[in-house]
């Protein structure tokens, strides 16, 4: 009888991590065909890191909130508010400006945490709440126009090139370092195994001693942080700030994480999968914009994969009552 | 045994066995008569609520027949069916919807009695509500919703829903002649001392229309309030006591829940001092006048070093809410608890406790266990500073070799039986779950640690070990309190017995007399 | 047993009772409280006919879109798709119109109630997070909005047969709120008159109980979400002229969110088992007020969002009181 439940319980583990390396493959053969530049002029690959680094690091951020068993839809209004505060400000602050994006960054993690964990307020709706007021913040900063951010010092920070003639931008650098640090956290440290406890089994979790208001909280600011992170060197990139920046993101943030493995359930995967969740998501994109899908259409698309993951990866046996 | 006229249904021969290994039943006979109430005690897994689950329909019987009045009957196959005997159950928990509405509740699941052209008649259900609650004697408002009322009430009202479920299933009662049979798994667990009165009274007044079978392990309450009792035992049918005719003493039914020919006899290896050995060590955990309305009163004792107390008692005694509430998992009211010299907050979680060196071992290892981590990873869990080094003053990281090695030392002690520590939990046999369980808190070595059920379930082998284990810890100075449904066990590990009845300390056993008064 | 039923006894319950909800509601306070507030500040324009048309036309819109949603809310899951229901019901209704006439806005209801038994059967049968799937459904019926409006080559969806729905029968009172008035009443009767309010209650409460209690929770799942399309889509004939088919279509999360942030604010915790659509009907209410207010004060429309997102806080705060001891992530 064990035997039996074993291997089924092996396919499943095993599913979510052949699934998107196979998708992954499958995805660089299928653009190659319709692009045969795909990843193999420097130009190609600079506009993938271009598109993909401040993802990637939003993506984080997200994995993180996912693996303890909660949601985190503040993420791209962050992302915008961080980006605005950065146009809106670097005429009076200069490079100022970094640390008061970070802060307000952090204080919206800690609102969003101290929601959930205090007030036992559901993560979504805490989360949504917050992204409200960020995004009317970013309003109100910028009165809704565009800001240009005219210092190339500035621009410096995410598009020097390293190595100055056929590198990457910086970044890409800035994503991947914050990448393994996330990784680090997660996986190498008690923090991290506190955060895959509380997603994994929260009544054990507490038995175990765990503090999990701090943890919570703690786990939001981080988020938050990547959030206000990427939006900081997303301005950098773009050289500028504007109301569209995070508009519809939440889905394929969502499905990159989804994608690279990481259950909704929370206990299972990392952010070392979200690299390639990340990979397969901008790709798909894109694939798509190649082929001269529309925009909603992708979204839409975006939508069903995070949908048949979400199948894939959740550990139904352990959920008898699903909402 | 034959079966007299007067019984409403009987059973013979019952016996169930679960996926060809575990035999839950074996060749159990009962019948129930009218307006009595009947009690089947066992210990947990003796094979109670698989024999009323096979009764209400939610599975059947390998082997057995069902008499109806004295006629042979297939037994149910679903609720439904079992209602339509007159059979009808009240779960021990999660059976109340706090958030409805008691003529919402009351009815739920028999509305269509009270449509008409898709409309529900509230007026009709409202009045038929205030009747059936008149007539058994319920006062409560009936607009009222259910999570406001006092937990008897609502199990009051749970009782009457099963009543009328019947009653509507078939008809007006005494026309029809059908004695509704009610059963009652485990009604007073969650209720307080004078809720359970109340409930027993009303009880006794139903005995007129109704049967109840009453499953539970309160002895004292088995015993005041039954006509008969049925005692079951590892399947099996061990003894029936008919009230009317003899009279049953508190430790002989102990003896027979638990049986009396004891598998090991380790208790005899261990030989006890007097407390007084204890006394001149220092005290690790000092409690006063430590009180949480509705579950226990005034508690107050001292622990000394090495010392382990055991708290004893029947379901509901408060014994299981007192050991919570010393390592944080619930708050008391009142009181204090003093552990290495400082007061602790009366609201602390867990985390807290577990830092002013209070651990908790649970038998239950689906809830103390991470079921999906590997063996090594439960083990560190709650051993993070042996297994993770401060390269920087803040931040800490995990030293995977030592983890590993810290898990292989565990399991070679413990002698858990997996292929290594990289094996994941759930995959072991209940025995070597509750192994990593005790083993991660040996390790731990907190000052004092609660122990709630801990060989629960288990086989006789493992549950040698983890006594081995205790025993060591306790020589090495940490101190336990042991909350637990087995006399057996608070022999073999605790020096004091404090005997918890109706949320209060009653008395003070020695090792030896609590020996003698449970005939071990 | 007493068989006559008393019509003056239950009306005199009914209106008992709904005194008994406005004084324990805190929302009806704030109802209150900001009415008279709002008289008093801004008087010349708060007072106004033109001003209560105003209110009455945003409480139908965010009303319409929360109502439905609201069962679905009572048993613990969640239900974004009624923007949906709106958008592509609108285009079918533009679609059929050459062949059904004014018969085809009679399509909403039937789209929604179709749409409603789909997301509840496959939420059931997957175990999909109900969140994620009414989303993801919106965005695919958001998507096949706009495939219509390209395959006909069209800007709007709007027909123009309908414009008489803008306009008001009655002064000051728009049709609109004369369409949404059926929709109250049979939320009312799907709530207080038959089994589904109680059982969606229960399922919201204690699944587990709902189940021991005999309720079979699948069915009862299915038709929740069945109800909460069915109201939507009703309710959107009240909307057909504003927005709907017409605007261009976005997967706006804000403009979603109105219909849960009714529902929040009418003290219907996300978690499920209390409330009801009588409370979400003071929410969109007070929702409807806080803005009106906001605007008469003369504050820049577009940081709305920064107010919506504190009054959620605010919301979520007070509703949370109820959530002792439940386990939340």
């Amino acid at each position: 009888m064990a035997r039996i439940n074993l291997s089924r319980e092996w396919l499943q583990r095993n599913l979510t991590t052949i699934t998107p390396i196979s998708a992954a493959i499958v995805l660089v053969i299928v653009l190659r065909i319709l692009n045969p530049f795909f990843l193999t002029t420097h130009e190609s690959v600079v506009t993938l890191v271009y598109g993909m680094s401040w993802f990637l690091i939003a993506a984080c951020g997200l994995t993180l909130v996912i693996l303890m068993g909660s949601f985190d839809i503040s993420i791209p209004s962050i992302i915008k508010l961080s980006a605005m505060l950065c146009g809106v400000f670097y005429p009076q602050l200069g490079f100022f400006v970094i640390p008061l994006a970070i802060a307000v960054s952090l204080t919206f993690g800690f609102v969003n945490g101290f929601l959930l964990a205090k007030f036992n307020i559901p993560s979504f709706m805490a989360t949504l709440a917050t992204s409200f007021v960020a995004e009317g913040l970013a309003q109100i900063i910028s009165g809704g126009y565009t800001r240009i951010l005219q210092d190339p010092a500035f621009w410096a920070i995410s598009i020097t090139f390293i190595p100055a003639k056929f590198g990457l931008p910086s970044i890409f650098y800035w994503a991947i370092i914050l990448w393994i640090i996330g990784i680090f956290i997660t996986l190498i440290t008690p923090f991290g195994r506190s955060v895959y406890a509380i997603g994994g089994n929260i009544v054990g979790a507490r038995l175990a001693g765990i503090n999990i208001v701090k943890v919570r909280i703690l786990v939001f600011m981080l988020s938050a942080l990547y959030a206000g992170i990427s939006g900081i060197l997303y301005a950098a990139q773009i050289q500028g700030a504007h109301m569209q920046i995070g508009v519809m993101d939440t889905i394929p943030l969502f499905a990159s994480v989804v994608v690279g493995g990481t259950a909704l359930t929370g206990g299972v995967g990392g952010i070392h999968r979200t690299l390639l969740g990340v990979l397969i998501v901008r790709w798909l994109d894109s694939g798509m914009s190649m082929i001269g899908i529309d925009y909603n259409i992708r979204m839409i698309v975006f939508g069903i994969v995070a949908i048949i993951m979400t199948i894939v990866t959740i550990e139904r046996k352990r959920i008898k009552i699903m909402k | 045994m034959n079966f007299s006229d007067l019984s409403i249904i009987e059973v013979r021969n019952v016996s169930k066995t679960f996926n060809g290994v575990v035999r839950a039943l074996d060749n159990v006979s009962i019948n129930v008569k009218e307006n009595e109430i009947v009690s089947v005690v066992g210990e947990n897994g003796a094979g109670k609520s698989t024999l009323m689950k096979i009764l209400v329909g939610i599975y059947p019987p390998d082997t057995g027949e069902f008499y109806h009045k004295g006629i042979e009957v297939p037994f149910p196959r679903n609720p439904g069916e079992a209602l339509k005997r007159g059979i009808s159950i009240v779960y021990q928990e999660k059976g109340v919807i706090p958030h409805l509405k008691v003529y919402q509740f009351l009815f739920l699941n028999m509305e269509e009695k009270f449509t008409r052209l898709g409309r529900l008649q509230l007026e009709r259900i409202l009045n038929v509500a205030k009747e059936v609650l008149d007539e058994l004697n319920i006062k409560c408002d009936i607009t009222s919703y259910m999570y406001e009322l006092p937990l008897s009430t609502q199990k009051m009202i749970e009782i009457a829903r099963a009543i009328l479920s019947i009653k509507l299933e078939h008809g007006e009662i005494g026309a029809d002649k059908l004695t509704p049979i009610i059963i009652l798994d485990e009604p007073t667990a969650p209720l307080s001392l004078e809720e359970r009165d109340e409930l027993f009274n009303h009880l006794l007044e139903l005995k007129k229309t109704s049967s109840f079978i009453f499953v539970s392990h309160i002895i004292p309450e088995v015993i005041k309030f039954s006509e008969r009792i049925y005692v079951l035992r590892d399947g099996k049918l061990v003894a029936h006591h008919d009230l009317s005719k003899e009279k049953v003493v508190e430790e002989e039914l102990f003896r027979e829940i638990v049986g009396r020919e004891s598998h090991y006899y380790l208790w005899s290896k261990y030989a006890y001092g007097k407390s007084e050995l204890f006394e001149k060590e220092p005290i690790v955990l000092s409690i006063k006048n430590l009180s949480k309305r509705g579950y226990y009163q005034d508690i107050s004792f001292d622990l000394h070093k090495g010392e382990c107390i055991g708290l004893f008692g029947p379901a509901g005694s408060g014994k299981s809410e007192i050991a919570k509430t010393i390592y944080g998992i619930i708050s008391p009211d009142s009181g204090t608890i003093i552990t290495r010299h400082k007061k602790a907050g009366l609201n602390d979680e867990p985390h807290r406790r577990l830092k002013m060196g209070v651990g908790y071992f649970s038998g239950e290892t689906g809830k103390e266990l991470f079921l999906y981590w590997p063996i090594r990873k439960n083990v560190s869990l709650v051993n993070m500073e042996k297994v993770a080094k401060k390269p920087i003053k803040v931040m800490s990281i995990i030293n995977f070799k030592a983890e590993r090695s810290l898990a292989e030392k565990i399991m070679k002690k413990l002698r858990i039986r997996a292929p290594s520590v990289e094996t994941e939990c759930y995959s072991l046999s209940g025995g070597n779950k509750q192994k990593v369980s005790v083993g991660k808190w040996l390790e731990r070595s907190p000052d004092i640690i609660l122990l709630e059920d801990p060989t629960i379930g288990i086989d006789v082998g493992s549950r040698e070990d983890i006594y081995e284990v205790l025993l060591e810890m306790k020589r090495s100075g940490i101190s336990m309190i042991l909350v637990s449904d087995d006399p057996k066990e608070y022999a073999i590990l605790c020096d004091r017995i404090f005997f918890i009845k109706d949320g209060k300390l009653q008395k003070v056993y020695e090792n030896e007399e609590f020996r003698k008064v449970m005939q071990l | 047993m007493r068989n006559k039923v008393g019509n003056k006894s239950i009306a005199i319950s009914i209106l008992s009772s709904i005194f008994k909800m406005i004084r324990k509601n805190p929302v009806s306070w704030l109802i209150i409280g900001l009415t008279i507030l709002f008289a008093t500040l801004y008087s010349e324009s708060f007072l106004t006919g033109t001003n209560l048309e105003s209110i009455l036309k945003g409480f139908v819109i965010t009303s319409m879109l929360s109502i439905g949603p609201t069962f679905v809310v009572l048993m613990g899951s969640l239900d974004v798709s009624y923007m949906g229901i709106w958008m592509f019901g609108g285009a079918l209704v533009w679609l059929l119109f050459p062949y059904l006439g004014m018969a085809s806005i009679f399509i909403y209801p039937i789209f929604g109630l179709a749409l409603g038994f789909i997301n509840g059967i496959v939420h059931v049968k997957s175990k999909i997070p109900s969140f994620i799937l009414t989303l993801s459904i919106t965005a695919v019926l958001a998507y096949l909005t706009t495939v219509i409006r390209n395959i006909y080559g069209v800007l709007t969806l709007a027909v123009p047969e309908y414009r008489f729905l803008t306009g008001s029968l009655i002064q000051y009172v728009p049709t609109t709120f004369l369409l949404a008035l059926p929709v109250f009443i049979l939320s009312f009767f799907f709530m207080n008159f038959t089994k589904l309010g109680t059982y969606l209650c229960a399922i919201g409460s204690n699944e587990e109980g709902a189940e021991l209690a005999g309720i079979n929770v699948k069915k009862y799942k299915v038709l929740g979400f069945a109800v909460s399309g069915f109201l939507s889509g009703l309710g959107s004939i009240a909307l057909y002229s504003y927005l709907g088919a017409r605007a261009p279509v976005t997967l706006d999360l804000n403009e979603m969110i109105r219909g849960l942030a009714a529902i929040v604010l009418g003290g219907t915790p996300l978690v499920g088992g209390i409330g009801g659509p009588h409370r979400t009907l003071f929410g969109a209410l007070a929702y409807v007020l806080i803005f009106n207010g906001l605007f008469l004060a003369g504050i820049d429309p577009n940081q709305f969002k920064l107010y919506i997102g504190l009054t959620l806080i605010a919301a979520v705060l007070i509703a949370s009181r109820g959530l002792k001891g439940v386990l939340i992530t």
